[in-house]
């Protein structure tokens, strides 16, 4: 009962999150230099044809009724249109949706399971030889940079060897596994080794904390109490961070849907922003943020659930 | 565009020569020296019937295959008339038909919906005869949906592009096949404007029934291709027109223009064989294809134009010595190079070498570093500031151009910004100067000269506030003048005069970096950014 109220609590809490999101994306997309009508019809449009589509998107009134004026529509399912494409900015973000909820689940599955293992074993091994290799992996992994590791990854994979596709997301869900499988191990390489890094450290404190000591000195075998207590206690602590992960991963998306040219909300975003397309950078701002905000409370109710000294 | 149809421009003799052919062949009945394109289109003959043939014989081409083309530039609609930016005239040119088409290099007038025109003596009054021909839904074509689509490209008021149709004062259909055009006065670019990406015929009941809001996003067509799918910033898919009037084409069962804003990313889908053409590609990577039996590297003629820009207000450029000095400073020669890997040419004039009346005689000032420091020593600019606008901190000509302006004692500080604060700065004057390029939509120089070098056209020249009334002046002239050779005259002119002022500093002509994967035949873009993606074919 009392963590039902808990999860509703923050669930009503993302109300004024969201709205105080709103208002600065609002601002800030319309602070940047630039006009979209311009960057649309294209330079060479009379300044005639700016204004007048200047004029039908409402641009030309002040920044605050703009915002009111969206926020009233977004109310009545209204997300406005898209200056760069003239289509409606949910339907242009709900075609889009997929490939990224795909990118951002399948990245973190494979990364989470990948730390896990190399976690697991270094912890084990703890400075042997493995052990030194993974965190090396890991340091290496932490310093390469997402753009440049896809490129590597698609001119090896899918131009030289041409065993997967370079771009693209696929009509089928085979196909579509093909062509995500380079984006998740960019991912993969990138965000485990700050799951590794952590998961193994808190891995080779609990190994020696009072509670596995006592276990130990009950003469339970090594391998069933780090099973049975080491795992599940390091687990636990390392849960939140899961949360910070998937943010994280879903900010990369900006940066790998255009190596891999997926069709998703990453890239609508990053060409929005250059485009100047107020509404569909609005649009992507409030969705990026729920995302980030349910990411973080499926975190919340999962420890929730599974800690009992939470609640 | 009345006129030229080759680089060098037309002799005054030729165009008489062509004069006597063309009342030979009685086809334009023109008073004034007729369009020299309409001539040679009259005078091909052969190829009046399915409006020219493509340069394989027809027993070699293999037919059918999706060509699929990674671009950078997007699609933002589908309607004709709505944009002028890169994406949408290359797209727009493949959909809609217009009246008249052009020949292989982009200067000659064919036939197109229009199987002939007649104009009368005083270049006033212009009828075309339309052939049969069907829109993508079977519909015939007739006479209303041209008006239809002329007033709305000249009359509605999102119009992008409608300049150029304002001449035209009444647009009356005469029969179900025949349209007659009365101009407000003689217009020597009228003839080539109705080739104009623009001014594609649309179906009049159908945008009638569908607004223009739902035509835009599912048109029906009249050029080669129909619209199966559109996904806004990701793809267009087109399938071969059913109904097309060009009989036998196209040769493709469909194009997937796919957009793919990365460099790197459309360079590595051409090498997997997920796209068959990839659009600007780096001049290094295009370097390397050269050298590959799977690539083509065709190297096609744009009308890209790199140049200088010099804010006239300035107080550093509004100074002529100064910027005098600045065009003597550079390498011009060396720089193209470096950045184009020799790719490009060096331009000589501020138009771009492929529009019609460009003069190569044209000659900037030369490259003098010495004499561009006295000069600058002599305007006591010697550590004046400028600063250069740019896009990309690493810009090789921006970084270059830096270098060879501190030699003569100018220092140069680069500005980046993106793409939206570099129209903003550039179009609010706050800017110094900076390293860019513009291309022309179509073979006639009048819109090229208003964008770029007339003062009270809209434009501010390219915003750079050079204005010299003796331009603004010759560039209406030039517009009225239907004589070829006046019109010459009146171009290389206003050519003269722009390099005399340093309006801005030519820098180069480069031809589009597109690269095909070898099995790609027939396919060029012509230099008004029109693929013939109707002609091309594939056999993978």
């Amino acid at each position: 009962m009392r963590k039902t109220r808990l999860v509703l609590q923050r669930l009503w809490q993302m109300v004024p999150v969201l709205l105080a999101i709103s208002v600065v994306a609002f601002l800030l997309a319309q602070a940047i230099p630039g006009d979209p009508v311009r960057l649309i019809v294209g330079p060479r449009a009379s300044q005639e044809v700016i204004d007048t589509v200047r004029d039908r998107y409402g641009l030309d009134e002040p920044v605050f009724l703009q915002y009111f004026v969206y926020m009233g529509n977004l109310f009545q399912g209204d997300w406005g249109r898209s200056i760069a494409f003239r289509v409606p900015v949910l339907e242009l973000i709900t075609s889009r949706l997929t490939p990224t909820l795909c990118l951002l689940g399948g990245g973190l599955v494979l990364s989470t399971l990948v730390a896990l293992v190399l976690a697991i074993v270094a912890a084990r091994r703890q400075d042997g030889l493995i052990d030194q290799a993974i965190r090396l992996f890991a340091t290496i992994g932490l310093g390469m940079p997402v753009f440049w590791l896809g490129l590597v990854l698609s001119m090896l994979f899918a131009v030289r060897l041409g065993w997967l596709p370079a771009s693209g997301f696929g009509d089928t869900p085979v196909d579509n596994l093909r062509h995500l499988l380079l984006p998740w191990v960019t991912i993969t390489v990138v965000m485990a080794p700050i799951l590794v890094r952590n998961l193994r450290a808190t891995l080779i404190e609990r190994t020696h904390a009072d509670f596995v000591l006592a276990e130990r000195s009950k003469g339970m075998p090594e391998g069933a109490i780090f099973l049975r207590h080491v795992l599940p206690n390091s687990l636990l602590s390392n849960l939140s961070l899961l949360g910070v992960v998937a943010v994280y991963i879903l900010g990369i998306t900006v940066v790998i849907e255009p190596i891999f040219a997926i069709p998703g909300v990453g890239q609508l975003f990053l060409n929005s922003i250059i485009a100047r397309d107020y509404f569909v950078i609005q649009g992507l701002t409030l969705v990026f943020a729920l995302l980030t905000m349910v990411a973080t409370l499926a975190v919340d109710v999962l420890t929730l659930a599974v800690d009992p000294r939470v609640g | 565009m009345a006129g030229s149809s080759s680089v060098p421009p037309v002799h005054p003799l030729i165009a008489v020569r062509l004069t006597r052919r063309q009342v030979l062949r009685g086809m334009v009945i023109a008073g004034a020296v007729p369009p020299l394109s309409a001539v040679l289109a009259a005078c091909g003959g052969e190829d009046e019937g399915d409006g020219g043939t493509p340069s394989t014989p027809p027993e070699e081409i293999v037919r059918g295959g999706v060509l699929k083309i990674a671009t950078p530039y997007a699609v933002s609609t589908l309607d004709p008339i709505k944009s002028v930016a890169a994406g949408d005239i290359e797209v727009l040119g493949q959909i809609y038909s217009r009246l008249t088409r052009r020949g292989p290099d982009g200067k000659e007038i064919l036939p197109g919906l229009a199987e002939g025109w007649e104009s009368s003596p005083d270049g006033l009054t212009w009828t075309f005869t339309l052939r049969e021909a069907a829109f993508s839904d079977g519909s015939t074509i007739t006479a209303d949906d041209v008006v239809f689509s002329y007033l709305r490209l000249r009359d509605q008021e999102d119009s992008a592009y409608g300049g150029a149709f304002q001449v035209i004062g009444d647009i009356v259909a005469l029969d179900p096949k025949n349209v007659q055009f009365t101009l407000k006065g003689p217009a020597a670019p009228f003839l080539g404007s109705t080739e104009q990406f623009n001014a594609g015929i649309v179906p009049k009941a159908v945008v009638g029934s569908m607004g223009d809001e739902g035509f835009a996003k599912a048109p029906v067509t009249s050029g080669g291709f129909g619209v199966q799918e559109w996904r806004p910033n990701e793809r267009l898919i087109l399938t071969a027109n059913t109904n097309y009037w060009r009989e036998g084409l196209p040769n493709l069962d469909g194009v997937e223009v796919i957009e793919v804003l990365r460099a790197p990313t459309r360079v590595s889908m051409l090498e997997a064989g997920e796209a068959d053409v990839a659009r600007d590609v780096p001049w290094a990577q295009v370097e390397q294809f050269k050298t590959r039996e799977d690539m083509i590297v065709p190297l096609d003629p744009s009308s890209v134009i790199y140049v200088i820009l010099l804010n006239h207000q300035d107080p550093v450029l509004s100074n002529i010595d100064v910027r005098k000095a600045m065009a003597m400073a550079l390498d011009r020669d060396g720089i193209t190079q470096a950045v184009t890997f020799g790719n490009a040419v060096t331009a000589n004039s501020l138009i771009p070498n492929t529009v019609d009346f460009y003069d190569p005689e044209a000659t900037p000032l030369p490259y003098d570093p010495e004499q561009a420091k006295a000069l600058i020593e002599s305007a006591g600019a010697t550590g004046a500031e400028i600063e250069f606008l740019t896009t990309q901190i690493d810009d090789p000509a921006t970084v270059l151009v830096q270098d060879q302006l501190k030699a003569i004692g100018l220092n140069v500080t680069i500005n980046q910004v993106d793409v939206g604060g570099w129209w903003d700065s550039v179009v609010g004057a706050n800017y110094g100067a900076a390293v860019t390029w513009w291309y022309n939509e179509v073979p006639d120089p009048d819109p090229a000269v208003r964008w770029a070098l007339c003062g009270e056209c809209g434009n501010s020249s390219f915003f750079t506030f050079y204005d010299n009334p003796e331009i603004d002046r010759l560039t209406e002239e030039a517009l009225h003048e239907t004589d070829p050779a006046g019109r010459e005259e009146l171009y290389h002119e206003i050519q003269r005069i722009a390099l005399e002022d340093v309006a801005q500093i030519p820098m180069w002509y480069q031809p589009y970096a597109n690269v095909y994967r070898s099995w790609v035949h027939d396919l060029k873009m012509n230099p008004a950014i029109q693929w013939n993606l109707d002609e091309a074919w594939m056999n993978p």
